[in-house]
């Protein structure tokens, strides 16, 4: 399969899958119990006024026209107004001004995650079964059971508060106004929420690594007298990098799952923060948006990973993705 | 983990084509990897905990205790409390070993039955994506390269697509908390909260599935079996099947851990299990408002039964998927 087909046939694979999304964001609305309007409004309001905020806000027109009308402003990118989070503010600006937040943090955590894993990965499949092995394998392990929710607590409680530590505890000051701000602020929750990956990461590198030492162009490599770091740094970790762009895209599109937690536990205003307050209010308009918006970022995050670990190992191309 | 002479043995017992000393060759890779068994009896530990709750967990974990001052403020471990009856006169004392939360309930107790709700939710998410994705998957494997199979897994590709926490949020924020009611319908929580953490781990399933039928299906028995007329079914689920349950095993250990997370992550922003029910993320969620005042028993002790529970499924996981196939991380590669 050239490459150019495999790239449609994935692209093929993105109209199903959003579709789909679009369907269960739209049918969220209608999901609630008693509708949206009953559920924003209370128990205690008349039933008059429901039915009058439902005609007002077009509910009473058949699901079809809805999801039509829907479907064709989120592709002009108009949400509407919040209604219960912030009152009149158009939802797109709402979700715009989080946005930086979270994906600093989605980034400066995967930074983090590749700084430790990558090499971590390579002196653990290196040096194989001895102490340094098992220590980085225990370490990732346990990396991988600590929910990052927990281990954002714990920062707080040892950092923030028993060495008085004032970073990270809260709010966020954009790092065009003060960088050095923004980084401590960011400093904690990014350890909470960067480590997990990095376990995940270590232990893929790991594997791929040992699978690539054991191959036999790398043995006759260090048969003919290349040096062995020249070997390892240069063909055996660039090879077994490959399989690992798979976790780094996915683990991309988790990062969003990753921070909506994180955000909650360190109180960062991100779209996690806010998700977590229009769910609290019911303001469906913020909900469906911020849903809307975190599912195109995964499914062409993941879109790009497969492309690239395609281009990178021709040999997708041909077995197919199963 | 895989050790040259490990997988050398491996393929001895499968060249046997004998279950009964594959199973031994299972048994004695499993055995040799002391983290394994570390796992093992570290879940079937708290399987037995939270199923005996209880008898095991020393009271009540919604009663009420007073702190020496009369309030029900969080107490220290090892602080005696006093137990009032209903008619509010003491009528003794108890020690909470691992202190108490901020209504004066024993955290020991509220941990324990924690661990209940927590391994019944993550059990019911792994069975529930287990059942639909094993047999949808046994289905296209079976037919494995017609319509049937192609229009099955192209669903669970776009399935699999799906942001699953994200979801999962919404839909639960949307559906509220505590069960869903539509007229008479009653969605109780509890299959609420499986079901929407549940549905995006099918396609794991059904893709192992699908994998390990296609790999039988070429196995001589099941021609066997079909020129001696057995119907598809039969053949599906007496012959087949009953060989792939290995590898479904081990991929729902795996899925164990993951979905213990997804859990305790819902119950942490308040989505899951509802008080005054007990539940390890709510507990945790709770102790957030105590972090700067130092009370630290309230968040230390639930979060590390929780990652005990994800630790002891993880290293379980790992241990049974390398004994079953020693091969892994070459296949993986390939």
């Amino acid at each position: 399969m050239s490459m150019a087909r495999y790239v449609l046939k994935r692209l093929l694979l993105v109209v199903p899958v959003l579709t789909g999304v679009s369907l269960v964001v739209f049918g969220l609305v209608h999901l609630s119990p008693g509708g949206p309007v009953r559920v924003m409004l209370g128990p205690l309001q008349s039933e008059e006024l429901v039915a009058q905020i439902r005609t007002e806000l077009g509910l009473d027109e058949p699901l079809y026209v809805q999801y039509a009308t829907w479907l064709w402003d989120a592709f002009h990118a108009d949400f509407g107004t919040s209604w219960t989070v912030q009152q009149g503010t158009p939802v797109l600006e709402l979700i715009a001004e989080r946005v930086p937040l979270t994906l600093e943090l989605s980034i400066l955590s995967m930074l983090l995650a590749l700084v430790i894993a990558i090499p971590t990965g390579i002196i653990s499949a290196v040096r194989q079964d001895e102490a340094a092995d098992h220590a980085a394998r225990i370490a990732a392990l346990t990396g991988i059971s600590v929910p990052n929710f927990w281990l954002g607590i714990i920062l707080i409680m040892v950092f923030a508060v028993q060495f008085s530590f004032s970073w990270g505890t809260g709010g966020w000051t954009p790092p065009w106004v003060d960088p050095v701000a923004n980084l401590q602020q960011l400093f904690l929750p990014t350890i909470a929420l960067g480590t997990a990956y990095s376990a995940l990461i270590m232990r893929m590198m790991r594997s791929e690594m040992l699978d690539t030492l054991n191959k036999d162009y790398i043995k006759t490599a260090r048969a003919m007298g290349i040096s062995t770091r020249e070997v390892i740094l240069k063909d055996a970790s660039k090879n077994a990098l490959i399989p690992v762009v798979t976790v780094i895209g996915v683990g991309l599109g988790n990062l969003m799952n990753g921070a909506i937690v994180t955000e909650t536990v360190f109180n960062l205003p991100g779209i996690g923060k806010l998700l977590i307050i229009a769910i609290d209010r019911r303001d469906f308009r913020v909900i469906q948006a911020l849903v809307l918006f975190v599912s195109i970022v995964f499914v062409f995050a993941n879109l790009a990973v497969d492309v690239l670990y395609a281009y990178l190992d021709p040999r997708i191309r041909y077995e197919g993705r199963d | 983990m895989a050790t040259d002479d490990a997988s050398a043995e491996y393929d001895a017992g499968q060249s046997l084509g004998d279950h009964r000393s594959q199973f031994e060759m299972f048994w004695r890779e499993f055995r040799r990897n002391t983290l394994s068994i570390v796992g093992g009896l570290l879940i079937v530990t708290m399987i037995l905990i939270a199923a005996l709750a209880p008898v095991v967990a020393p009271h009540d974990p919604v009663r009420q205790f007073d702190a020496p001052d009369g309030e029900h403020n969080p107490m220290p471990p090892g602080t005696e409390m006093t137990v009032k009856n209903s008619d509010g006169e003491a009528v003794g004392t108890m020690t909470a070993y691992l202190g108490t939360d901020n209504h004066g309930r024993d955290i020991l107790s509220r941990s324990i039955y924690g661990l209940r709700t927590l391994l019944t939710v993550s059990l019911g998410v792994v069975l529930f994506a287990m059942i639909i994705g094993v047999t949808a998957g046994a289905i296209a494997g079976y037919y494995g390269d017609t319509w049937i199979d192609e229009i099955i897994m192209r669903f669970m590709d776009v399935l699999f697509s799906f942001p699953s926490l994200i979801l999962a949020i919404a839909v639960l924020g949307v559906l509220g908390v505590g069960k869903t009611e539509y007229g008479d319908f009653v969605l109780p929580n509890l299959v609420k909260i499986i079901v929407v953490i549940g549905v995006v781990y099918i396609p794991s399933f059904a893709r192992v599935m699908r994998g390990s039928v296609l790999k039988e299906m070429e196995e001589d028995y099941v021609d066997a079996a079909k020129s001696l007329g057995a119907s598809d079914a039969h053949i599906l689920v007496k012959d087949v099947a009953v060989n792939t349950i290995p590898t479904v095993v081990v991929q729902g250990t795996l899925y164990m851990g993951t979905a213990v997370l997804a859990s305790a992550a819902l119950s942490f922003l308040g989505l899951g299990i509802q008080p005054p029910k007990a539940s390890l993320g709510l507990m945790l969620s709770n102790a957030r408002g105590y972090l700067y005042s130092g009370e630290w028993w309230f968040s230390v002790f639930p979060g590390v039964v929780i990652v005990f529970a994800i630790l002891g499924f993880n290293l379980l996981g790992d241990g049974l998927r390398d004994a079953l196939d020693p091969h892994h991380t070459e296949e993986a590669a390939e």
